[in-house]
């Protein structure tokens, strides 16, 4: 990627010849590899179930998109309007260390999934790990927030979150 | 060509520009390039080694007839898929923090420019649709939840190329955003036509946002940069200052990444397992204090179960000669033990002591060549794990045995009894159990 300069090859906007080729290998290849893995899903439909699949493929990006995005932006609206300003960024950011951790063990603490006769499947305590888990990160936002508050009550009005 | 993909085409009406589509309608400040910049390097990163480690574990299962996997190092597989599902995990935050930053682009005003534009957010949707779907089905299948109708391993497979596909698509549409968004002299790399979508500017760079070390240009030509870098569709209504800088997302967003590593590679990794409080396994918890995957009710198998404890059991090996064993011959041959990990695809691996006849004893009594690969095949009589494929490397490693025992003690029917395969550097699904017939091929 190094070495070309912003000769501005017509095709692409301040990119070099050596840029531009570098993008056409790398969509041709792209594509290739896109369409082989489609010929697959679809040449082995009694393992893929291709509908039910493309069910499952679609149904992230809508849940995604239209439920946990706009969840995300109300959530971020209220902490606008409710937690004051040094505080709101631990907060938010505590949320989202909360939140991706919650989300991805999400079958365990739900007690989703597991195997009847394999009690090596899912074997732990999950909702108390994950309160744990949980507990150490708020408790060092707690920390976070009470160090912001020194800050704030030593140096006036300034400690607004340069450091997020 | 290129002008026809380039060229202009005719904005819709502007009276259908409402709600999400409207001018500010996103008026966070960490809508930005720079920071979906950093991320997409960093998913780039995570799905790369993800999408490799899930090459090697594809291969080693249905290796083509020129590919010889190596029985060492012992731990390479454990190494390869431990990495694979703790880095999918760890892809979680990256991946929707991602989504996030550039999540008014969704609702870019005009929907397409061109038809290169078109072309490019049409890529789009097999990459962000194939990404959540190899987080989600991973996420499900490693606690074994099985709410779709599809065969997980293929699926996951097709979907991970073209994930891949997508995603090499986007790194291409992508490159000169990207290079004037990171790096020491990337304010040197800033194209001459803006590549963000049509910024409308407002005056006034937020803090947080205009804080820049400046590598060459003014104050206010950085400023512009910057808000060039706004996906926000402008800052009209922006929210009160004081929540996550830039940097403060990305040390937020790097740290649920650490806390999921810390709390769930200990399911691979010896030394974490005392923190394993959120993955599907604990190295020490089954049965002889080892994990189980295919259980002998898995193997549809009362009739394994009842086979396996038939006292007419024989342990066959059939190469030039036919050689078998009863429990009691079995168990008379000469014994080794060796420290293997079993290793699951899906993820989790654990040390333990197996005891047992080396496989490559039994090749030779049944006089089996050095070069031959031979068919492990067990008590199951249907499904796909019921045998596996040996090669010469793995055949006749001396590590690899048909154990008889596990950590001192008899086997139990969950690991396999009377006998199962356990060989170094091999995945789980292929580590036979209830083994009774060894075939030349």
């Amino acid at each position: 990627m190094s070495g070309d300069s912003d000769a501005g090859a017509g095709a692409g906007a301040g990119l070099s010849v050596g840029g531009f080729a570098l993008r056409v290998v790398l969509v041709a290849a792209g594509l290739a590899a896109l369409g082989y893995g489609v010929d697959g899903l679809l040449t082995m439909p009694r393992a893929t179930r291709p509908s039910n699949a493309t069910a499952w493929l679609i149904g992230g990006i809508v849940v995604h998109d239209a439920l946990l995005v706009p969840g995300t932006m109300l959530v971020g609206f209220a902490l606008s309007r409710l937690v004051r300003a040094p505080y709101r960024a631990v907060v938010q950011g505590a949320l989202i260390v909360s939140g991706a951790v919650a989300l991805m063990s999400l079958p365990l603490w739900r007690g989703y999934g597991g195997s009847v006769d394999n009690p090596s499947v899912n074997p732990l305590p999950y909702g108390r790990n994950l309160a744990i888990v949980l507990g150490a990160v708020w408790a060092g936002a707690a920390l976070l927030m009470i160090s912001r508050a020194v800050r704030v009550r030593r140096t006036g009005r300034r400690g607004d979150s340069a450091d997020g | 060509m290129a002008r026809m993909l380039s060229g202009r085409l005719p904005d819709p009406p502007t009276a259908v520009r409402r709600g999400p589509l409207r001018a500010g309608a996103f008026p966070s400040t960490l809508h930005d390039q720079r920071v979906a910049s950093l991320l997409g390097i960093a998913l780039g990163i995570t799905f790369g080694t993800c999408f490799l480690t899930g090459l090697v574990s594809h291969f080693m299962q249905h290796p083509p007839t020129w590919l010889s996997w190596p029985s060492r190092p012992v731990w390479l597989y454990r190494v390869t898929q431990g990495l694979h599902v703790t880095t999918g995990l760890a892809s979680v935050p990256l991946l929707l923090v991602k989504l996030w930053t550039v999540y008014p682009r969704l609702w870019e005003w005009p929907p397409v420019r061109s038809v290169a534009h078109a072309l490019e957010r049409l890529t789009i949707v097999p990459l962000i649709a194939g990404s959540i779907f190899q987080l989600a089905t991973g996420i499900a299948n490693i606690a074994q939840w099985y709410r779709f109708h599809f065969f997980f391993t293929v699926t996951h497979y097709w979907v991970a190329w073209i994930t891949i596909g997508a995603l090499v698509v986007h790194i291409a549409a992508k490159l000169t955003t990207v290079r004037a968004n990171v790096g020491r002299k990337r304010h040197e790399r800033i194209p001459g036509t803006a590549v963000s979508a049509a910024p409308e500017r407002t005056a006034g760079g937020r803090e947080g946002d205009s804080r820049r070390e400046g590598a060459g240009g003014g104050g206010q030509v950085l400023e512009d940069l910057e808000d060039q870098g706004n996906l926000g569709n402008g800052r009209d209504g922006a929210p009160p200052a004081g929540g996550l800088t830039r940097r403060g997302l990305a040390v937020a967003t790097g740290t649920a990444a650490a806390v999921i590593v810390v709390t769930t590679a200990g399911q691979a990794v010896p030394a974490l397992a005392p923190l394993d409080l959120l993955a599907p396994r604990r190295p020490d918890l089954g049965p002889q204090g080892l994990p189980v995957n295919r259980t002998a009710r898995t193997a549809r198998a009362a009739r394994v179960a009842v086979a396996a404890r038939d006292p007419g059991y024989r342990l066959e090996a059939v190469g030039t000669r036919r050689v078998g064993y009863d429990l009691a011959q079995l168990h008379a041959l000469p014994s080794h033990t060796v420290r293997l990990p079993i290793t699951c695809v899906e993820g989790w691996s654990a040390d333990a002591t197996w005891h047992g006849p080396r496989l490559r004893d039994l090749l030779d009594a049944a006089l089996i060549p050095v070069d031959a690969t031979v068919r492990v095949e067990s008590l199951e009589a249907h499904g796909g794990y019921r045998a596996s494929e040996v090669r010469p490397a793995h055949a006749r490693d001396p590590l690899t045995l048909l154990a008889t025992g596990l950590n001192d003690a008899d086997l139990e029917l969950y690991h396999g009894y009377p006998a199962r395969l356990i060989a170094p550097d091999r995945p789980g699904v292929l580590q036979t159990k209830w083994v009774h017939r060894v075939v030349l091929l």
